[in-house]
């Protein structure tokens, strides 16, 4: 009940003035201190790199070609491709871990709190972005690891051997490699943009829901209408299927977009997101 | 020694029903004015979508010389249309010859065999055959019979494609059938036919009313459909025919590769024992649909006809590979009912949470106790308003869509309007039931964030994977019989006919489950989440 | 009664600051608008180092609105608030400068406690090892380990005011810190903000119950309908609202009254034996009554309660009045 002497108070050693850079990388610390410390953002990243797994796991199981139509020509499968299908399931992981990063403060009023210890509001969003980035690339490379694995080791007892043409999943040849690190960087991205609109947005239900459609609606637009023309445009323009393009190694040539300009496209939506947030962040009342 | 006497209030006491319950969940609703606009929004992006596709859309079909064809160009000429006004395939080689008035045919057919095309003879798009010429004339050497080549005896009151008529038939892998006006489609006796194994077909007219037997013997018939054919003229063409529908194999490939390869195929019928009422004139052999002439050929000995025959009686399923090219389909209209079922469960997940997260739950549950009631007429106000918000929104989409589309002069895939009316009834359904189990996984979880995400990835996700065929097609075709998403079945916008071999693709707008029974599924989901969500309601601390 | 600024020759920069002020916190002319209402009109005060200054207002005054306007939350439609002489959002390692509790709930119920310091001293660049100091000053040791979700709302008081101490600053702010503490928590909170401000820290607590100041608060800052009423002290507020007046207790009523309205005092009859007196001082009223030989028992200058003068401060500016009981049958 009673306080601490005054002298303890007092007495202890002052800081420094200290460079700006000494702001982010506080800011960053505390941020790191945030995320770690809430028991959800352990069991979403797992949670979300184990569903990747199993996710492409599970389709390349399921593939199939019939006997004697198992060439690469004849099934223009793609075993990279194939085996990151769980990034699908992954990103919407990785969306609601973004989203609750800054929807959680807004809903409890934390954001409040936040932003009293951090008054430079864009450093926040800076250190926030820094290390969500930075928990995602690192359950990313798990999760990537996990899904091109197990498509080496299941994939070639479908049909997807050396002698049909295929190559064997394998992080030393370039287009595997590219694919393998796109994808990586593919969550990060989707978890800037994810944060991005959450900040904008603030009310996290509603940020959800926009950060999942916009994310699907691209791709499912442009595999339901019969336009060729419009539907090669969705492709183009929509985050979920532009990224993609980055996990393809096969019949490159036929994307609407080259793989790095397909994640060139995720980046823009990630940076726009980001900068519609940092702008409400600055000018709204918190 | 002073008596209290205890407060009495001068209030007349509210009846205390569900249906104030529902009031009073209607008022909570109807006072948060972002859930309105959230509503608001989904109708008009639900219409807006589609009016959208509707005046940008450019369906193209073909290069040709360099430039792409668009709109009604690709369809030029138009696909004869059957009497329901759906779209058919009428081609086939018919040997007949007037009957004039009441009376029969009867035949017995003793063998079908054929010809199915090679894998040199198979190409990524359709088949240019049955318009190359038939039997040997197609080139087709591999023998074989395609399960749905057909050869019978057949009624109709003219030869020009899509008209009405009425047929007894062995189709080669699904036993004798009596078909009549394209959809139409009954089973008679199953099993194979051969020269030890004949089938006797036999056509009656009488009046407005055809009449199907089969027997196996001659003697001993079996009744196998009774049809109406309203407005028979008197004289009508009876003969007998053969067709047999191009080879469709869908590549099992995906990510990537999804190539539908498509060949002609043949066959060729013998029949004998052929009687008809009053048959005066010779036997008259004509090619139904002849892109040109001498295609199909029958030859007559003695009692005995040899009919060969390629192409179709038959409805023809929506398929953007298809010969005609890609159409605009209901379904393209329909695409803003993802948006709409986003905003939708993101207002049904708040109505739920957003009373857990400032404590009004508690408030909602002293005034009202009996906690199942709550959740009930939750899910009431959020289905109704859901049902309103899909049934407007899907309106304004296909009829505004529609009109545009006409108005620009693009070709819209046909759709009855019983079929229109069940879409746009389905979509608001959709919605509706859509509503009801984000709400209940809301309460389950009583977290936004996660009720939100875990809807849509279980609604939208398995469609997603199945129009998209990032997985194999098996996978996607399950996804789509025990996920939710399988109540997006009940915006199908053309039936599956299980007499015409097609790949019936999710992209193109079917579904494994029928409209309803799909429908059915996501129920099923919504009560189990209710269940389950009044459940722990009623068992948990508010 | 003005204490000298805190002095800490370690840091030079904060010394500097707090040497150079007069004020700790100044707010000038703030206008704020939320759609048709006008939160603040013009509110201007100062708040001074080494006193507890009192921010009162009826619900609604816009206390918390100027809060969240010094903390650089909100967006001033006009007008200023500096600390020290800067805006808020010009400081490097705010915590070391301002302290602030503004809502108690604002955290993530399924984070511990602990941690939640432990966040914010990161992002101050401090250590756990503060944190802990924090903890035991607030009175939080036993359960710091726990789920702040799981806290009562004294609990979180302690919990904020541990948070506003972390960067051991030399401003305070509390935006209602006596919410939701029982009767020996206000005890110690009065204590412990008096300690603060002995320590010469400027220390700014708002409230809307004027009796929880009482004893706590040296200068009042009286905001209503967001313009500031009265900016004064304690002492001079019970004053002009106490007057002149004397307490009598005597047995002979009628007596005492005649002689002293005949010594030119205005006598009121606030009890059976109780009369008030106003236009004379004590000493003469003694005088009068001695020489009169009526009986009295006791004489005492009446002291108005700080609740009185500020219900007389406040009357025509509270925003929401209760329409009292009677509901339907009115």
């Amino acid at each position: 009940m009673t306080a601490a002497p005054a002298a303890a108070v007092l007495d202890k050693p002052a800081h420094a003035v200290r460079a700006a850079g000494a702001d982010l990388r506080d800011a960053v610390h505390a941020e790191w201190t945030k995320l770690r410390t809430l028991a959800s953002t352990c069991w979403l990243l797992l949670g979300g790199a184990a569903l990747t797994i199993a996710v492409g796991a599970a389709a390349a199981a399921a593939f199939r070609c019939q006997p004697g139509a198992c060439t690469l020509a004849q099934t223009g499968a793609d075993p990279a491709r194939i085996s990151l299908t769980g990034i699908d399931l992954g990103q919407a992981v990785v969306a609601v871990l973004a989203v609750l990063a800054v929807g959680g403060e807004y809903s409890t009023g934390m954001i409040r709190v936040t932003l009293t210890a951090m008054p430079r509001r864009l450093t926040v969003l800076g250190a926030k972005a820094a290390v969500l980035a930075g928990c995602v690339l690192a359950a990313g490379v798990v999760a990537v690891l996990g899904s091109v694995l197990a498509g080496r080791l299941i994939l070639p007892g479908h049909g997807m051997t050396v002698a049909n043409g295929y190559q064997l999943l394998s992080l030393t040849n370039g287009s595997d490699l590219r694919a393998a690190v796109g994808a990586v960087l593919y969550l990060a991205l989707i978890a800037l943009f994810a944060l991005g609109l959450a900040t904008a947005i603030r009310e996290s239900a509603v940020a959800m829901g926009a950060v999942l459609a916009l994310l699907y609606l691209f791709p499912l637009a442009s595999a339901l209408i019969g336009d060729q023309v419009w539907s090669r445009r969705l492709d183009q323009i929509g985050p979920l299927s532009a990224g993609l393009d980055i996990q393809t190694t096969v019949n490159v040539k036929a994307l609407p977009l080259t793989p790095w300009q397909g994640l060139g496209v995720v980046a823009l939506w990630a940076v726009g997101a980001l900068v519609l947030g940092a702008v409400v962040l600055r000018l709204r009342d918190a | 020694m002073t008596t209290v006497t205890p407060y009495r209030s001068d209030l007349t006491p509210g009846r205390d029903g569900f249906a104030q319950l529902v009031h009073a969940e209607w008022t909570k609703f109807r006072t948060v004015r972002g859930w309105l606009i959230a509503v608001i929004i989904a109708i008009l992006v639900t219409a807006g979508i589609g009016v959208l596709y509707g005046s940008v859309t450019t369906v193209s079909c073909a290069v040709n010389n360099g430039k792409w064809l668009y709109g009604e160009a690709c369809m030029t000429p138009l696909p004869p249309a059957g009497p329901g006004g759906e779209l058919v395939i009428d081609r086939y080689m018919f040997v007949h010859q007037p009957l004039a008035g009441d009376g029969s045919i009867t035949v017995r057919l003793t063998s079908m065999t054929g010809l199915l095309p090679g894998p040199n003879q198979m190409g990524p798009g359709p088949s240019s055959a049955p318009g190359s010429g038939a039997g040997s004339g197609l080139g087709l050497t591999q023998p074989g019979l395609e399960p749905w080549a057909k050869a019978g005896i057949l009624i109709t009151p003219s030869l020009s494609q899509g008209s009405a008529y009425a047929a007894m038939m062995v189709a080669a892998g699904h036993g004798v059938r009596m078909q009549w006006n394209y959809t139409g489609d009954t089973p008679g006796q199953p099993g194979a036919v051969g020269p030890a194994n004949p089938r006797w077909l036999r056509l009656t007219r009488a009046g407005d009313v055809i009449t199907g037997y089969d027997s196996a013997d001659g003697t001993h018939w079996t009744e196998v459909g009774s049809v109406t054919l309203p407005g028979l003229p008197a004289t009508v063409q009876a003969g007998l025919f053969a067709t047999s529908p191009d080879e469709t194999r869908a590549s099992a490939a995906f990510a990537g590769g999804n190539s539908i390869d498509v060949g002609p195929t043949e066959v060729t019928a013998v029949f004998d024992h052929v009687t008809l009422s009053r048959s005066s004139l010779p036997w008259r052999g004509d090619y139904v649909g002849a892109v040109q002439a001498g295609i199909g050929e029958y030859h007559q000995a003695g009692g005995q006809f040899t009919v060969t025959g390629a192409g179709d009686i038959a409805p023809r399923p929506y398929e953007r590979t298809s010969q005609l090219g890609p159409a605009v389909t209901l379904t393209d209209y329909l695409l803003g009912t993802f948006m709409a079922l986003i905003a939708v469960a993101v207002v049904a997940t708040m109505f739920i949470t957003g009373e857990y997260r400032r404590g009004l739950i508690r408030t909602t549950l002293a005034a009202s106790p009996r906690r199942g009631r709550v959740l009930a007429a939750k899910a009431i106000v959020i289905g109704a308003v859901a049902f309103v918000a899909g049934v407007t929104g899907a309106t304004g989409a296909v009829v505004i869509g529609g009109a545009i589309v006409r108005h620009r002069d693009y070709y819209q895939w046909p759709a009855s309007t019983p079929t229109e009316v069940r879409v746009i009834i389905g979509t608001g359904l959709l919605l509706a039931v859509a509503a009801i189990l984000t709400l209940a996984v809301g309460t389950v979880l009583r977290r936004g964030v996660g009720a939100v995400a875990i809807v849509i990835v279980a609604i939208v996700l398995p469609y997603f994977v199945s129009v998209t065929r990032i997985a194999p097609a098996t996978v996607g075709e399950w996804l789509l019989r025990i996920t939710p998403a399988a109540g997006f079945a009940i915006q199908q916008p053309y039936p599956a006919y299980s007499q015409v071999t097609a790949t019936y693709l999710p992209v193109d707008g079917y579904f494994p489950l029928a409209e309803w029974s799909g429908f059915a599924v996501l129920c099923a989901w919504a009560v189990l989440a209710l269940a389950a969500a009044a459940y722990l309601l009623r068992r948990r601390d508010a | 009664m003005k204490t000298a600024p805190r002095s800490d020759d370690r840091n030079p920069a904060r010394t500097l600051a707090l040497r150079t002020m007069e004020a700790a916190i100044e707010v000038d002319g703030l206008r704020k608008r939320f759609g048709s209402a006008q939160a603040l009109d013009g509110t201007t005060f100062t708040v001074a180092p080494g006193q507890v200054t009192g921010f009162v207002g009826p619900n609604g005054a816009g206390k918390s609105t100027t809060m969240r306007i010094i903390l650089g939350l909100d967006a001033a439609d006009e007008g200023t608030a500096l600390i020290g002489g800067r805006p808020y959002h010009t400081l490097r390692r705010p915590l070391s400068q301002v302290g602030a509790l503004l809502d108690a709930g604002a955290l993530q119920p399924s984070r511990r406690a602990r941690n939640h310091l432990l966040w914010l001293a990161h992002s101050q660049g401090l250590g756990a090892k503060r944190v802990d100091e924090v903890i035991e000053q607030a009175g939080l040791g036993s359960v710091a380990r726990r789920k702040a979700g799981g806290y009562s709302l004294g609990m979180r008081q302690r919990l904020g005011i541990a948070a506003a101490l972390l960067g051991d600053p030399p401003i305070l702010m509390m935006d209602e810190p006596f919410n939701g503490m029982d009767p020996e928590g206000i005890v110690w909170m009065r204590g412990f903000l008096r300690q603060l401000a002995a320590q010469g820290r400027a220390v700014l607590v708002s409230s809307h119950l004027m009796s929880e100041l009482e004893d706590a608060a040296d200068h009042l800052v009286v905001i209503g309908r967001g313009r500031v009423i009265a900016d004064t002290s304690v002492a001079s507020l019970i004053q002009a609202a106490s007057g002149d007046r004397v307490e009598l207790r005597t047995t002979a009523r009628t007596q005492a009254t005649t002689v002293l309205a005949h010594a030119g005092a205005t006598v009121a009859v606030t009890g059976t034996d109780l009369l008030t007196v106003s236009g004379l001082p004590a000493e003469k009223i003694v005088a009068a009554l001695t020489e009169a030989g009526v009986p009295f028992a006791e004489v005492h200058a009446h002291r108005a309660t700080l609740e009185a003068a500020y219900m007389e401060l406040t009357r025509d500016s509270v925003e929401f009045r209760p329409g009292g009981l009677g509901g339907s049958a009115s």
